[in-house]
């Protein structure tokens, strides 16, 4: 599991939602699922969340090692530098990888109640690839920081159909 | 290899000494020791260059006795034009590979992957080298490096005559920027590499230099022994530690995970007698009530299940079954085999709050890193893994399930390294096993005696399942079709039947299944190849002459079929009372087929007079360690066929150790003739592909010995034996 020190006020459904789609998961605020987006690429993904508005490196910590042993449960955790008032707040945080078959893992939908703009949870992932995470604030600006992760996969049955 | 120092013991007792117990222990010397004495010996992350003209070529994957570090040195050495009797190895660190941005690239080792996966990169480090090392030597000169060449160390300026060595420049060369282009030597030209050197590390490994999991010894250690649940997922239920406190040399009971309970003392017999005395009550759970017969049936209700995964198919395999002329079917089975490794699991672990280290054989030293930064919860630059040679890998030193055991331990005890060592019965009985399959086989022949139609039906485990779930494509395991798949560079199948059927009904019992020295190779080679030979059979036809028939769109596999025949003299009649079998697989990128001569004496006792076996890998980097890990794959896959099964009764693995698990003896091994026939133009491997040709080879000689088909596993169980 995740970090538990940051076990939130998450409902049992909405944390059931959540889990769904990841590999268990416990956020700091209400979380819900996004649905599947049409968007094939994590650039098109991004694209659609935020539009035209630019995407500012800082801000945001994603914490995922760099290297994991497996891509089946992949821990991570997104922290941004945030006051979380209700003038000064994390709207959400979504998470995008490149090679997974859906390139918006999660959305996080957080509030000031949320107490700390701060969420954790578990992602599968297919490869090696980059994992980003964009933080949308209370004035709509967007944050963001990436990270590099490499899936150690067993070689014995790399590309097995090859 | 003699100046191989991370590996060497001496230097590893002396660099433990002399940081007397500190975090920065022995193994990290080499590279330290490197630079004391040389300043900059590095000319890139491949290549080191001494004054003394020593040549350190750095190998990112693991050797295990298959000779990766000596076939990736001659690559290296082949671009570098260095002089291959200078040559030394040695690891970089999984953590110096994250550190460098990987610029060793990926270091597993496994799927006979060391050198097809990255000839390309460590041929290009050596050309790199070479290049900066002749451009240090230009630049000294004043002169145009298009004008300087090397051969053997040595820099000519062709014009005027002078020369200078490697070792002279590398200190200038390791300054200066990499080439941006490099042009890689036609493998037609090569002079180090596709010989057959000697290994670099036989003598290290005969005089007793090389150090082995086993061997670590660092100041202050400890020693644990540990017992898992015997029941695959069962926990502990409860355990009396004040029963062993008193007991000679015990330090400390430390519960691992929820399923197992490790004791650490000063020695491992003293951890070993304490944990034998402890008590402990298990909580086995449901899966105690698991046998290999329920396994079986279980198995066999998938032969005739409706809904499977399909793996290769063409044409309408059912309906032209129904309307075959004649039909022939078998079912045949496959148990679950350990890899036995000569040196069991084990790792070496010294945690402390700002840093983790462990010690240990490792097929993937990355994810033995991976596991090591999770286990511990540091950070990854707080982490590092330091590679040993391995005493046998086979697929089970992928796993990190025995390292992270030892970290969770050394975590318990801050400060004090802790070897792990698990005892032959523990490896025994926690193993990764071969998984279980059985297979129903069909075919189809129409009225002129043609093959019309091949369902092939596996049923049981999946490997992927299990290990890497996110890697199962809609719930179907591509890897279970090793060897059949219709096309690829990996494993397609070698034969074109009208109407074709490979399916899969997965069926995942309890017993975690792994990669296993050939993985799901080896029992669809027998189920292949020994029923094709009874369709041949069937069909009153030679089994070469019947697989030639199916194979004419196939010409690499064809070829090595053909090269296996000729070989044993399949055209002429064989001696007096010895009989012939044949095989043939594509597998890792290989096409591989091996032809067998055999007697047979009382019904029951096999002799192996000959056996000849043909391998086209693309290219051969080193025929002669080519040639031994083809001879080695038959010890390897024999052993298999006569002798290992595990078995399962009350959940848990029924063999514990060698009396129980046999493997076979020098006498009863023949010369392997090896035909290398590498056609180039293609990268496969040689440490898996052939072991999957050595059982239907042998079987379908018994066959044509005595008339019987054996169709289960291993040949013990029909009171078969070598001769």
């Amino acid at each position: 599991m995740a970090d538990r020190r940051h076990v939130s006020t998450a409902t049992r459904r909405q944390f059931l939602t959540v889990a769904g789609s990841l590999v268990g998961s416990v956020a700091v605020a209400s979380a819900q699922t996004v649905r599947p987006a049409a968007a094939t690429t994590a650039a098109a993904a991004i694209g659609e969340l935020v539009g035209d508005a630019p995407v500012h490196q800082g801000k945001v910590k994603l914490e995922v090692p760099p290297l994991v042993e497996n891509g089946n449960a992949v821990p991570l955790t997104v922290s941004v530098d945030s006051p979380m008032t209700a003038g000064d707040h994390v709207k959400s945080i979504h998470i995008f990888n490149e090679k997974n078959p859906q390139p918006n893992v999660a959305s996080f939908y957080l509030d000031p109640r949320a107490g700390r703009a701060q969420v954790s949870t578990r992602i599968r992932l297919a490869d090696s690839q980059k994992v980003i995470a964009i933080a949308q604030l209370s004035d709509d600006s967007f944050w963001s920081d990436s990270v590099d992760v490499v899936v150690t996969l067993a070689a014995c049955l790399e590309n097995p159909q090859k | 290899m003699h100046d191989l120092p991370q590996m060497n013991r001496r230097s590893f007792v002396i660099g433990t000494a002399a940081v007397g117990g500190g975090l920065a222990l022995g193994l990290e010397l080499p590279f330290g020791q490197a630079r004391a004495a040389t300043g900059r010996p590095e000319v890139n992350a491949w290549v080191v260059v001494r004054p003394d003209e020593t040549v350190v070529i750095r190998v990112a994957r693991s050797e295990m006795g298959q000779g990766t570090i000596t076939g990736l040195a001659q690559l290296v050495a082949e671009e570098l034009e260095c002089d291959w009797s200078k040559v030394t190895v040695e690891y970089p660190t999984p953590g110096q590979n994250v550190a460098r941005e990987r610029v060793w690239g990926n270091m597993s080792t496994g799927g006979s992957r060391g050198i097809r996966d990255s000839q390309e990169l460590v041929r290009k480090g050596g050309a790199a080298a070479r290049l900066m090392l002749i451009q240090a030597a230009a630049d000294a000169w004043n002169v145009p490096a298009v004008e300087c060449g090397a051969v053997g160390g040595v820099i000519t300026h062709k014009p005027s005559g002078r020369t200078t060595t490697f070792g002279k420049v590398a200190e200038a060369a390791g300054k200066l920027d990499p080439p941006k282009e490099i042009q890689l030597k036609d493998p037609k030209d090569w002079k180090v590499a596709g010989k057959p050197l000697k290994r670099l590390d036989t003598i290290d490994k005969l005089t007793g230099k090389l150090t082995y999991g086993v061997d670590v010894k660092l100041p202050g250690m400890l020693n644990a022994a540990i017992r898992d649940c015997p029941v695959f997922g069962g926990k502990v239920k409860s355990f009396d530690p004040g029963k062993v406190a008193g007991m000679p040399g015990v330090k400390k009971v430390v519960p691992v995970g929820d399923s197992a309970i490790a004791v650490v003392a000063d020695t491992w017999w003293q951890a070993k007698t304490a944990l034998d005395a402890l008590p402990i009550v298990w909580e086995e759970g449901e899966n105690a009530k698991v046998s290999s017969a329920s396994i079986a049936e279980w198995l066999k209700a998938g032969l005739d299940a409706e809904e499977a995964f399909v793996g290769n198919q063409n044409g309408d395999a059912k309906a032209a079954l129904a309307d075959a002329a004649k039909k022939v079917d078998a079912v045949y089975s496959y148990p679950y085999q350990n890899h036995a490794t000569m040196e069991p699991m084990n790792a070496t672990a010294l945690y402390a709050a700002d840093k983790c280290e462990v010690w240990c054989p490792t097929q993937n030293g990355e994810t033995a890193l991976a596991a090591v930064i999770e286990a511990s919860g540091l950070p990854a630059n707080k982490c590092d893994v330091h590679k040993l040679t391995l005493g046998g890998g086979f697929g089970r030193r992928i796993f990190t399930d025995f390292l992270r055991q030892a970290v969770a331990i050394a975590k318990e005890m801050p400060g004090t390294p802790v070897k792990l060592l698990w005892s032959r019965e523990e490896d025994m009985t926690h193993g990764r096993y071969h998984p279980v399959t059985q297979a129903k086989m069909v075919g189809g022949f129409d009225a002129g005696g043609n093959l019309t139609a091949l369902h092939m039906r596996i049923s049981g485990q999946s490997i992927l399942a299990s290990v890497f779930p996110q890697n199962l494509q809609n719930g179907r395991d591509p890897a279970t079709f090793q060897g059949l798949n219709p096309s690829g560079v990996e494993a397609a199948i070698g034969y074109t039947v009208p109407n074709l059927l490979i399916d899969h009904s997965m069926r995942n019992p309890h017993v975690p299944p792994g990669f296993w020295r050939g993985v799901n190779i080896n029992h669809n080679a027998i189920y292949l190849e020994c029923f094709i030979d009874e369709l041949a059979h069937a069909a009153g036809q030679d089994p070469v002459a019947f697989r030639r028939k199916l194979m004419a769109a196939h010409p690499k596999h064809l070829a090595v079929l053909n090269a296996a025949a000729d070989g044993i003299g399949w055209e002429k009649p064989a001696p007096q009372g010895v009989h012939r079998g044949i095989a043939q697989m594509m597998a890792f990128g290989s096409y591989v087929a091996a032809a067998t001569e055999i007697s047979v004496t009382g019904g029951n006792k096999i002799k192996i007079h000959r056996i000849v076996a043909a391998t086209d890998p693309g290219y051969a980097v080193n025929p002669a360690q080519i040639e031994r890990q083809i001879a080695g794959s038959f010890v390897y896959g024999l052993s298999a066929l006569f002798y290992q099964e595990c078995t399962v009764k009350g959940g848990r693995i029924e063999q514990e150790n060698f009396d129980t698990y046999g493997s076979m003896r020098i006498a009863d091994m023949p010369k392997v003739e090896a035909v290398i026939m590498p056609s180039g133009g293609f990268w496969g491997g040689v440490g898996e592909p052939t072991i999957c040709v050595a059982a239907p080879a042998v079987l379908n000689a018994f066959f044509n010995a005595t008339g019987k088909r054996i169709r289960s596993f291993p040949l013990k169980n029909h009171n078969l034996s070598f001769a």
